[in-house]
């Protein structure tokens, strides 16, 4: 038998491989005895309780993987549908985007706007045991400033923070900030984290702070690594952190309601079908991996409950003012008026999206009743000629990142062929894609803004002049004005009446051609409740319960 | 061959070397910037400044090279941008997955390229030849993601006999990680298997037509004796080398399939490190690409000398 010992051999290598599989799996062990493969047994876990508070292990599918989980650093929404139910903010958006009390209890201006004092809660442990003080508001706030990170423009106006008692917050201001509570709570990239655990950090005076140079090769230090590590005050403690998925288990301590499950697992799978045949075989109870054109065919499926609702975002597109002819209004306008926002929206996401030619969803407070566009080809010709401008070639920038904006720029640009206008798409890796925008490299752009919940955000770094988020190049002085009163206007009527007015004119120059906002759509198993579908994509499993 | 492989191995570093100046050279060169990507849209030029430093990207490139190859050497492949993890432990925690996967699906592709491509060889015209060619156009025409789904479709949805997705560490439960295993091996194992099914015929057949097999059968050998003494035999050794390099292929991860089946590969790794441009992870994943590589076409170069006695080193 010769031959028997040559496929021996053949399958020597494969053995030889599969050997470092198991001594791999030896190092990361102790990692995987919570966390992984829970996904297999979700569904008996669903039925049966499991010790803890006997509601079972939700098992919820996410599209992809965090980032990381330092809640001060990450800037992906995958991160912060983890960090939603492991961290607190001082207020927290109710369904209706109202701030309500979280960590703080309640909270009062000075006469002359500058100065907010927050009460807070006397009753409130992080996962480590510590108790949760002023102290740690101050520290989660300063790490942010002084380390410069992602979140550190949010505290733009802050002058200092004070914590003149355990229960007391006092943040100091340079000018009136009406929409503080949006920066300080508005998401949990505010997070209140405890007191010295990532390193020292200054008192807001500068100096750097020491963990600015840790994330050095080997330089984790004696703190913990917040990166993959978590110590909130939220309904779930972080459990384990694996290549496919993350464990937390209900907080016993937690100083709000519930949670009423044992835990949440969230696995990343990015493929639709896998996600929702989860869902439908029962393994997944929860998930948001919908894509629009299965939401008609999902609202008729027994096996799933399917909820929609207008979210937050916004989708818009953009040309650049200091190319010509695109600094020119009559050509702006054109383009307005060659598009057909409703067939963009149709294409990018069915009827999962509602139209808009502002930013802000109808469904606001702050939204602006404004639509002056209509898919006109005749008009848009018109202002072409009256600009002077023929056989006008343009490049539009979009990335695979957000498919819906190929889809949709495949769609302007048969519109704008229409009237005679050549548009090249330019589909980028979202890397090349920011590089170019930063560059000014570009004739337009398509992407969206993603939720913004005060109208500061929506509009203030976009469109003002000198704005930081201002790539297009537009310059209006009288929006200016207009954004900068209304950015310290703490008359809650007069503020939306500066925001209409300056919209108005944004919409009018074409800063920016709005298109729509999304829905946000999540699909989880019938009879799970206590679970609210948010316009601001906040996923909360604090009050879930899994179905019997 | 003790001297053989210390020269092979010396051979290995300096590609490995060449391979970590490649590397870093063209991944600088592709536009894009990681810290502007971190930031997202909103961006902030103080903020910017502060983390480009923070990352040591506003040093020289040459500088930025010898910082990072020196601290390879001593295994530390550095701190990924994005995670901010180790990035050994990330690849790590990834590589029991990635070798289940691709040790599997080589079986797979073995267990149907084998037996297809010598049965359609020996039979060269039959139907059952051209089944098992168009059997192999088939696989790798084929989509991979389209196979993926279709089986989970009807093996997960349809049936409930398998999960759809998803992994499970052998030691935790052998039989749930063969259950996970199962979908994503055949789906990648076709598309191998069709590749070397392929190989392992046109192999054969060139076996066949020599004259030690003319000479074999001539002397009053059976048929059978023939094929698995003389024409297997010397057939084997192109059939290897293809297999080798399907191999290492397959542990560079497979991207797509991983993708289909929530599978926590190496191949998703290196993917996401492009896409943000996280430089640390992508080096790390590329020079252990590199190293399977060696690896393999070295296991390969010694099996050699076992099935073909006229090679010695």
């Amino acid at each position: 038998m010769r031959q028997g010992s040559k496929l021996a051999w053949l399958l020597a290598l494969v053995l030889f491989a599969a050997a470092c599989s198991g001594g791999g799996e030896g190092v990361e062990g102790e990692g995987l005895e919570d966390g992984g493969g829970g996904g297999t047994e979700a569904g008996a876990a669903g039925t049966e309780a499991s010790g803890g508070t006997g509601g079972g292990t939700l098992v919820a599918a996410i599209s992809s993987q965090p980032d990381q989980l330092d809640p001060h650093k990450t800037t992906a929404y995958a991160s912060f549908q983890v960090l939603e139910n492991v961290y607190d903010t001082l207020v927290v958006p109710n369904t209706d985007l109202e701030f309500e009390p979280s960590l703080a209890t309640e909270w009062a201006t000075s006469d002359d706007n500058l100065t907010w004092t927050f009460t807070l809660r006397d009753d409130v442990t992080f996962h480590d045991g510590s108790t949760f003080d002023s102290a740690d508001v101050a520290y989660s706030f300063n790490r942010i400033i002084s380390q410069e990170l992602a979140n550190a423009f949010r505290f733009a106006s802050v002058k200092e923070i004070r914590t003149p008692d355990p229960q007391t917050v006092e943040i100091e201001l340079t000018e009136p900030t009406p929409n503080l509570l949006a920066n300080i709570g508005g998401f949990k990239g505010m997070a209140i984290i405890p007191e010295g655990i990532a390193g020292p950090v200054s008192g807001g005076d500068g100096g750097g702070g020491s963990e600015a140079a840790s994330p050095s090769p080997g330089g984790s230090g004696a703190d913990i690594n917040l990166a993959n590590e978590a110590v909130g005050t939220g309904p779930f403690a972080l459990e384990s952190v694996a290549a496919d998925g993350i464990t937390l288990s209900a907080f016993q301590d937690y100083w709000g309601e519930g949670p009423n499950v044992d835990g949440v697992e969230f696995r990343f799978i990015s493929e639709p079908t896998t996600a929702l045949t989860e869902l439908q075989t029962g393994n997944v109870h929860w998930t948001d991996n919908i894509p629009p054109q299965r939401i008609t065919e999902l609202a008729n499926n027994d096996e799933v409950t399917l909820e929609t609702i207008p979210s937050v975002d916004y989708w818009y597109w953009a040309t650049n003012f200091n190319r010509e002819p695109f600094g020119n209004p009559k050509v702006r306008e054109a383009l307005s008026y060659a598009i057909d926002r409703e067939a963009i929206t149709q294409a990018a996401k069915f009827d999962a999206a509602t139209v808009n030619q502002t930013a802000i969803p109808e469904t606001s407070f702050w939204s602006t009743d404004y639509s002056p566009y209509s898919h006109d080809p005749e008009r848009a010709q018109q202002l072409l000629e009256e600009a002077g401008v023929s056989n006008l070639s343009m490049g539009l920038m979009v990335t695979d990142e957000f498919p819906e904006t190929v889809t949709a720029a495949e769609v302007i640009a048969s519109q704008l062929g229409e009237v005679g206008i050549n548009v090249e798409i330019q589909s980028e890796t979202f890397a090349t894609w920011l590089d170019r925008q930063g560059k000014g490299d570009f004739d337009a752009f398509m992407l969206g803004w993603l939720g913004n919940l005060d109208p500061f955000g929506y509009y203030h770094s976009q469109h003002l002049c000198e704005g930081s988020n201002n790539y297009q190049g537009y310059c209006n002085e009288e929006v200016d004005k207009l954004l900068q009163q209304a950015a310290t206007q703490t008359d809650q009527d007069q503020r939306k009446q500066l925001y209409d007015e300056a919209v108005k004119l944004i919409v009018d120059d074409n800063s920016y051609m709005y298109l729509y906002n999304p829905d946000v759509a999540q699909a989880w198993k019938p009879g799970l409740s206590g679970y609210t579908i948010r316009p601001d994509k906040a996923i909360n499993f604090e009050q879930v319960e899994l179905p019997q | 061959m003790a001297g053989y492989l210390a020269r092979r191995g010396l051979q290995a570093v300096g590609v490995l070397l060449g391979v970590s100046v490649l590397v870093f050279a063209i991944i600088h060169l592709v536009p894009g910037d990681p810290v502007r990507l971190a930031l997202g849209t909103r961006f902030d030029q103080e903020t910017y400044e502060a983390l480009r430093q923070r990352a040591g990207l506003d040093q020289p490139l040459v500088l930025q090279y010898f910082d990072w190859i020196g601290r390879a050497l001593t295994g530390d492949l550095g701190v990924s941008f994005r995670s901010g993890r180790t990035v050994m432990s990330m690849i790590v925690e990834r590589l029991p997955a990635t070798l289940s996967l691709a040790a599997a699906a080589i079986v797979v592709a073995l267990l149907i390229a084998l037996p297809l491509g010598t049965l359609s060889a020996v039979r060269q015209g039959s139907k059952l030849d051209y089944a098992a060619t168009t059997f192999s156009q088939a696989g790798i025409s084929i989509p991979d993601f389209w196979m993926g789904i279709l089986l989970i479709l009807f093996f997960s949805l349809q049936l409930d006999l398998l999960p759809p997705s998803g992994y499970v560490s052998v030691l935790e439960s052998p039989w749930g990680w063969f259950t996970h295993l199962l979908m994503p091996a055949v789906t990648v194992g076709v598309v191998s298997g069709s590749i070397l099914t392929r190989f392992v015929r046109s192999s054969v057949l060139e076996s066949l037509g020599e004259d030690f097999t003319r000479t074999a059968r001539s002397k009053g050998l059976r048929e059978r004796r023939v094929i698995r003494r003389h024409v297997l035999r010397n057939a084997l050794v192109p059939v290897v080398t293809v297999t080798g390099l399907q191999l290492a292929y397959l542990l560079s991860g497979v991207v797509v399939v991983e993708a289909v089946f929530a599978w926590p590969g190496l191949g998703r790794l290196a993917l996401d490190a492009v896409l943000a441009r996280d430089y640390p992870v992508l080096q790390g994943a590329v020079l252990l690409f590199a190293l399977f590589f060696l690896l393999v076409n070295l296991t390969v170069d010694v099996l050699y000398a076992f099935l073909d006695p006229r090679i010695r080193y």
